[in-house]
C-alpha cells in the first residue's frame, strides 16, 4: 500500500478510538466507532487473497451490526432521558441493547463466533491491531456506562466468555487462533469485575495488552503462525524459546509473573463482594486457558518437536528488528511486586 | 388525512426500505432509494425543515444517487433481479410489507402501542404548532449552530469523508 496512504489510514484508526474516548456526546462516540470501523478494514485487508476478504467483510459485517444497535440504544436514552451526555443510561432496555452492542464489538460470547475466524484471516500484525487496539474503545464505553449495567447479563456473558474462550482454544494448532481464544476469555475477566470495581477492568485491560503485544511481536520475530512452526524457534533464536515460555505462563495467569495481578485482584474483588462460587468457577475455567498455553510452551521451549530434517531450517530473508519488544517482554512478566501502584489508575 | 401526513409518509418511507432490503439488482434499490429519498424529504419539511428537505432532494437524490445510478448502469447484468423474479427476494419483500401492515394496524387500532418503547397511538405523529419558535426557524439555526459550535462534528465528518473515499479505492484497488 502506498505508504502515505497507509499513514492516513492508520492515524484515522487512532483518531477513531480517540474520539471514542473523549467525547461526551453519544452521537460523537459512535462516529468514533464508525471511523474506527472504516479505517481498520483495509488495514486488515492488506494482503489481496479471499482469505483476507473474507475476514474483513466478516469483521464489518459484525461491527456494523453493533454500532446499529449502538445508535438504537442511543436513541432509546435519549428518548427516556432527553439529553445526549455520556453518563449512566438511563432506561433498562437501552441499557441491554447497548451491552449487546458492546460485547458484539468485544468479542464477548454469545457473539464470540466472528474473532477466531477474522483473526485466522488476516496477517499477524493486522490482527496484533485488532486483538489490542480495537478493545480500547469498546471498554471505555462499557467502564462509562457500568453503574447501570444489568449485572445478570453482564456475568453471564463474563462466565461464558471465559468458559468458551477457554474451552475452544483446546483444539487449535494455529497461533493466531489460540491468540483469538485467549483474548476472548481475557475480555471475560475484564468484564466480569466490570459492575464491581471498574478500575480493575482498566488494570486487565493494561496488562492483557502488554502480554498480547509480546506474543504477537514473538510470533512476528519467528514468522511462525502454527504449532509446528513455532516449535522451529530452538533452531534460529534460542534465547526467543525462554521468552516465549515466560510470556505464555504469564498469560496463563502463574504467580511470580504479572498476568498473576489481574486475576489476583479481581478474585480479591469478587470475594469482597460475596460472591463465592463464581470466581471459583472463573478460576477451574482459566485452567483450560492454562492447558493449551503449557500445551504451547511445551512443544516451543521444553522438547525438541519432532520433525522431518529438512523442516529445522527455517527461511526468512533477514531478522526482522522489533524495537519494542525487550522492554514489553520484561513488563509482562517481571510488573507482579508494583501491584500496589495499581491505585494510579483511579 | 393532513393531519396524519407524516404517518403516511413514513409507512411509505418504511415500506421503501424493505423494498431496498430484500435485494433486488442495486439498479431497482436506487429506484427505490429515490422514492424512500423524496418521502424522507416530505418528513422533514412537515416539521418546517424546509431548507434540509431540498437539501435531501439536491445533493443526495441529485448528486449522489445519480452518480451511483450511472455507475450501477455501467456494471449491471444482462438480467437483473426484480422483486418478482426470484423467491426469495419476493419472500423477503412480502414478509417485510406484512410486518408492516400488522404494526399499522396495531397503531392505528389502539390507544397506546408499547414495541421497543410506548407512544401512544398515532396522536403522536401528527404535528401541532405548539411552543413558540420565536422569531427565527429552528431549522436554520440548527445548521448555523453546525457551523458555529458544531465546527468539531464538521471536522471529523469531513474528516471520515475523505477517508472513505481513500478507504473504497484502496479495497478495491486489488493486487
Amino acid at each position: 500500500m502506498n505508504p502515505l496512504i497507509f499513514t492516513t489510514i492508520l492515524m484515522t484508526v487512532l483518531l477513531g478510538t480517540m474520539i471514542v474516548m473523549m467525547s461526551s456526546h453519544w452521537l460523537m462516540i459512535w462516529i468514533g466507532f464508525e471511523m474506527n470501523l472504516l479505517a481498520i478494514i483495509p488495514i486488515l485487508m492488506k494482503k489481496y487473497n479471499p482469505r483476507t476478504m473474507e475476514a474483513s467483510t466478516k469483521y464489518f459485517l459484525t461491527q456494523a451490526t453493533a454500532s446499529m444497535l449502538l445508535m438504537m440504544a442511543i436513541i432509546i436514552n435519549l428518548m427516556h432521558s432527553g439529553q445526549w451526555t455520556i453518563m449512566k443510561v438511563f432506561n433498562p432496555t437501552a441499557s441491554i441493547i447497548m451491552t449487546s452492542a458492546l460485547a458484539m464489538k468485544l468479542g464477548l460470547t454469545p457473539f464470540h463466533f466472528w474473532v477466531p475466524e477474522v483473526t485466522q484471516g488476516i496477517s499477524l500484525t493486522s490482527g496484533l491491531i485488532l486483538l489490542t487496539w480495537q478493545k480500547l474503545a469498546p471498554m471505555s464505553i462499557l467502564y462509562q456506562i457500568s453503574p447501570s449495567i444489568n449485572l445478570n447479563i453482564l456475568l453471564t456473558m463474563a462466565v461464558l466468555s471465559i468458559l468458551v474462550g477457554g474451552w475452544g482454544g483446546l483444539n487449535q494448532t494455529q497461533l493466531r487462533k489460540i491468540m483469538a481464544y485467549s483474548s476472548i476469555a481475557h475480555m471475560g475477566w475484564m468484564t466480569a469485575v466490570l459492575a464491581y470495581n471498574p478500575t480493575l477492568t482498566m488494570l486487565n485491560m493494561l496488562i492483557y495488552i502488554m502480554m498480547t503485544l509480546t506474543m504477537f511481536m514473538l510470533f512476528i520475530h519467528s514468522s511462525s503462525t502454527t504449532t509446528l512452526s513455532l516449535s522451529h524457534t530452538w533452531n534460529k533464536t534460542p534465547l526467543t524459546t525462554t521468552l516465549i515460555l515466560i510470556t505464555l505462563l504469564s498469560m496463563g495467569g502463574l504467580p511470580p509473573l504479572s498476568g498473576f495481578m489481574p486475576k489476583w485482584m479481581i478474585i480479591q474483588e469478587l470475594t469482597k463482594n460475596s460472591s463465592i462460587i463464581l470466581p471459583t468457577l472463573m478460576a477451574i475455567m482459566a485452567l483450560l486457558n492454562l492447558y493449551f498455553y503449557m500445551r504451547l510452551t511445551y512443544s516451543t521451549s521444553l522438547t525438541m518437536f519432532p520433525s522431518t530434517n529438512n523442516m529445522k531450517m527455517k527461511w526468512q530473508f533477514e531478522t526482522k528488528r522489533i524495537t519494542l519488544l525487550p522492554p514489553l517482554i520484561v513488563m509482562s512478566s517481571l510488573l507482579l511486586p508494583l501491584t500496589p501502584m495499581l491505585s494510579i489508575l483511579d | 388525512m393532513m393531519t396524519y401526513i407524516v404517518f403516511i409518509l413514513s409507512v411509505i418511507f418504511v415500506v421503501s426500505f424493505v423494498g431496498f432490503s430484500s435485494k433486488p439488482s442495486p439498479i431497482y434499490g436506487g429506484l427505490v432509494l429515490i422514492v424512500s429519498g423524496g418521502v424522507g424529504c416530505g418528513i422533514i419539511m412537515n416539521f418546517g425543515g424546509s431548507f434540509l428537505g431540498l437539501m435531501v432532494f439536491l445533493i443526495y437524490l441529485g448528486g449522489m444517487l445519480v452518480v451511483f445510478g450511472y455507475t450501477t448502469a455501467m456494471a449491471t447484468e444482462q438480467y437483473p433481479e426484480v422483486w418478482v423474479s426470484n423467491t426469495t427476494v419476493m419472500g423477503v419483500f412480502l414478509l417485510g410489507l406484512l410486518m408492516e401492515v400488522m404494526l399499522v394496524l396495531y397503531v392505528l387500532k389502539s390507544e397506546e402501542v408499547g414495541v421497543v418503547f410506548k407512544f401512544s397511538g398515532v396522536g403522536d405523529w401528527a404535528i401541532y404548532d405548539t411552543g413558540d419558535s420565536g422569531v427565527f426557524s429552528e431549522e436554520i439555526m440548527g445548521v448555523a449552530a453546525l457551523y458555529s459550535y458544531g465546527a468539531w462534528v464538521v471536522i471529523v465528518t469531513g474528516w471520515s469523508l475523505l477517508v472513505g473515499v481513500l478507504v473504497v479505492l484502496e479495497v478495491t484497488r486489488g493486487d
